[in-house]
């Protein structure tokens, strides 16, 4: 048993796996979704193996109280990375402006075997937002105004953005890049009850040309939808998109037929009404669990504060004296 | 060239890191065995220098400012802001640890040119002005690019330490630079090493926790994150092959320039092989 420990601690086998990690590192090299996690997590498996068994038997470590301390932060950052990657998750979902968060909506899932979190008890209702662009339709910040429960019964506002994300339960949502325009329809038909929903419209302003959409209504007829929507957008100043500025006509195509809807208007299609409600916003947010998060840093921080510590003994034995030749013999420790 | 206001604040200090590089190579002649040594002299020489080098510091801290003040936001974007930033902070902490510690002032020799090759690049520049990336609000910005400085200049003073175990070896030259042995300056270059790990490793930590706030992922493994994980394990893999294979100093020497290698690669190479250095930054 021993015997094995003290192989699998031989600082020559560390080489072997640093050597090892670095071609994982470089094949991984801007392509990490094609390349499989193996070129990383073997080479860090060994590398954690080989750490263990110094830590326990290697006294130029576990003697020094620096460099313990550091080498243990290591391999700490390595159980936590690989703890963090099996309970995972990660998703994206569009919110409707005044719609509650629906765990059904949430698309692109990746999430690790372990994830056992309670997503589907997050609760929070998407408001309305802004976002400020710089001349040349640069991005600048985002401000989605979201309420989240109180936990007296009401409820509290809070507002986030693309590096403030809401954080619920653990799970993380960031505003993106992509969020844009919804229509409020109701569909009235002429026996039975009337029904309201929202429709999305491509991401805006990046699809500003195109801000179409299709719908089947309940009476089976399939309509081509087009927003002509008024932001005030100018390609060549500062601007905010601010959905409760802009103004929209909903453009209807059924068959041959083509009518322009404001707020508030309808039209006759076979089977009911058609009525264009209200213009409204939709947010897409990136979601992110990892439970680690925080003992990740903490490892990372403890291990720096223990290379320092390391650093500075080392220092104090043998400061940097020109021709310090007591350095000469020792310069190796 | 375009013209704007920082210019000739960036050329008057790239002037006087000029006349620091100079006065530097007087100084190593100063201790040459041909020159009868007197170090009243080479002391003058020294001072000099590091007045040359602040001077430079002050003349780019003043470009920066200018520039800062036109565009509203730091030099944090592209390259020429990167580059002359860089020039600022390395010239900056150079100065102070020369200042501070006389036994690495021959390392001048090395690291004023290493600095000048940024200072060539930086001319070759447009002054391009940039935009603010929103994730850039942000204030880990600062420790992240903060750290980074201290370890980009720990490792060029470890380069230049390097450079001249090298430069040493050349016969012509053999016993010039510095009355130290091969041994004391292999020494020091490595805690230079040592110490540059640490600040790289916090530079990495506020990297990852900025990258969380801004992205959404700590850590994914994008262009600019996986050269910088390389240098820091270069720097790792480095000081434990010298600990477990007594390595000879002229190859030590070599490991620590390529490791600063891959470092000036990390910092100036990636953002100029992808347009957005971090894919997230759009
Ligand atoms: C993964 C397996 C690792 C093992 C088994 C290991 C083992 C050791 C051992 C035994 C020493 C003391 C050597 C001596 O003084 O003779 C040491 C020192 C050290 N290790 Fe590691 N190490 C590992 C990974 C790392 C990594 C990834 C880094 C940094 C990137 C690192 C950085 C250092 C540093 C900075 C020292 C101190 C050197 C000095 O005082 O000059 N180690 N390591």
């Amino acid at each position: 048993m021993i015997t094995v420990l003290s192989r699998l601690a031989s600082i020559r086998l560390t080489l072997v796996g640093m050597v090892a990690l670095a071609i994982g590192a470089g094949l991984s090299y801007d392509n990490p979704a094609e390349t499989s996690v193996w070129v990383l997590a073997a080479p860090l498996a060994l590398l954690s193996l080989n750490l263990f068994a110094a830590i326990l038997t290697n006294p130029r470590i576990n003697r020094r109280p620096g460099l313990f301390v550091f080498h243990v932060g290591l391999l700490l950052i390595c159980v936590f990375a690989a703890i963090g990657r099996l309970t995972l998750f990660e998703g994206r979902v569009e919110m409707s402006q005044g719609a509650v968060f629906d765990v059904q909506s949430v698309a692109d899932v990746k999430q690790g075997p372990w994830h056992n979190g309670r997503l589907d008890e997050v609760v929070f209702v998407q408001g309305p937002w802004t976002v400020s662009y710089q001349p040349g339709l640069k991005r600048g910040p985002t401000r989605s105004h979201v309420s989240v429960p109180d936990g007296r019964g009401g409820w509290r506002e809070k507002v986030v953005g693309d590096d403030k994300p809401l954080i619920i339960d653990g799970y993380r949502f960031y505003t993106t890049f992509n969020k844009g325009f919804a229509v409020i329809v109701s569909w009235i038909p002429i026996d039975g009850e009337a029904m309201t929903g929202t429709i999305h419209m491509p991401s805006y302003p990046l699809f500003d040309y195109k801000q179409d959409n299709r719908w089947t209504t309940p009476g089976g007829n399939e309509l081509k939808l087009w927003l002509r929507v008024e932001t005030g957008l100018n390609r060549d100043k500062a601007w905010v998109l601010d959905g409760s500025k802009a103004t929209g006509v909903l453009v209807v195509n059924s068959g041959n037929e083509r009518v322009e809807l404001g707020e508030g208007e309808s039209m006759e299609l076979p089977g009911g009404r058609l009525r264009f409600e209200q213009l409204s916003t939709w947010m897409g947010y990136k979601i992110f669990y990892d439970p680690t998060l925080r003992w990740l840093f903490i490892s990372a921080i403890v291990a720096v504060f223990g290379l320092a510590y390391h650093y500075w003994r080392k220092m104090a034995q043998q400061p940097w004296v020109p021709g310090d030749h007591r350095g000469e013999k020792e310069s190796r420790s | 060239m375009m013209h704007v206001a920082e210019m000739p604040w960036l050329w008057a200090g790239l002037a006087f890191y000029a006349v620091a590089t100079v006065l530097a190579f007087r100084g190593a002649w100063q201790l040459s065995p041909a020159y009868v040594h007197n170090p009243v002299q080479l002391l003058k020489t020294e001072r000099l220098v590091l007045a040359a080098i602040v001077l430079g510091v002050v003349l780019l801290a003043i470009a920066l400012g200018v520039r800062w003040e036109r565009l509203g936001h730091g030099p944090f974007v592209n390259l020429f802001e990167l580059l002359t930033s860089q020039l600022f902070s390395l010239g900056l902490i150079y100065a102070l640890v020369y200042w501070r510690r006389p036994v690495i002032r021959p390392s001048a020799v090395v690291v004023l040119p290493l600095i000048w090759v940024l200072g060539t690049w930086v001319l070759m520049l447009e002054p391009k002005d940039s935009v603010f990336p929103p994730t850039y609000s942000n204030n880990w910005l600062w420790a992240h690019v903060g750290f980074g400085k201290v370890f980009l200049s720990f490792c060029l003073i470890a380069a230049g330490l390097a450079g001249l175990i090298l430069l040493r070896s050349i016969p012509r030259f053999r016993g010039l630079f510095t009355s130290l042995s091969d041994a004391v300056l292999d020494q020091l270059a490595w805690r230079f090493m040592l110490l540059a790990l640490i600040f790289d490793s916090l530079m990495l930590i506020a990297g990852a926790v900025w990258a969380q706030d801004a992205w959404g992922r700590y850590w994914s493994w994008d262009a600019l994150e996986t050269s910088s994980f390389m240098t820091w394990l270069s720097i790792g893999a480095g000081i434990h092959a010298r600990l477990t294979y007594k390595i000879p100093v002229k190859v030590g020497a070599v490991v620590i320039l390529l490791i600063f290698g891959l470092a000036f690669m990390t910092y100036f190479g990636t953002p100029y092989y992808s347009e957005a250095a971090h894919k997230g930054v759009v």
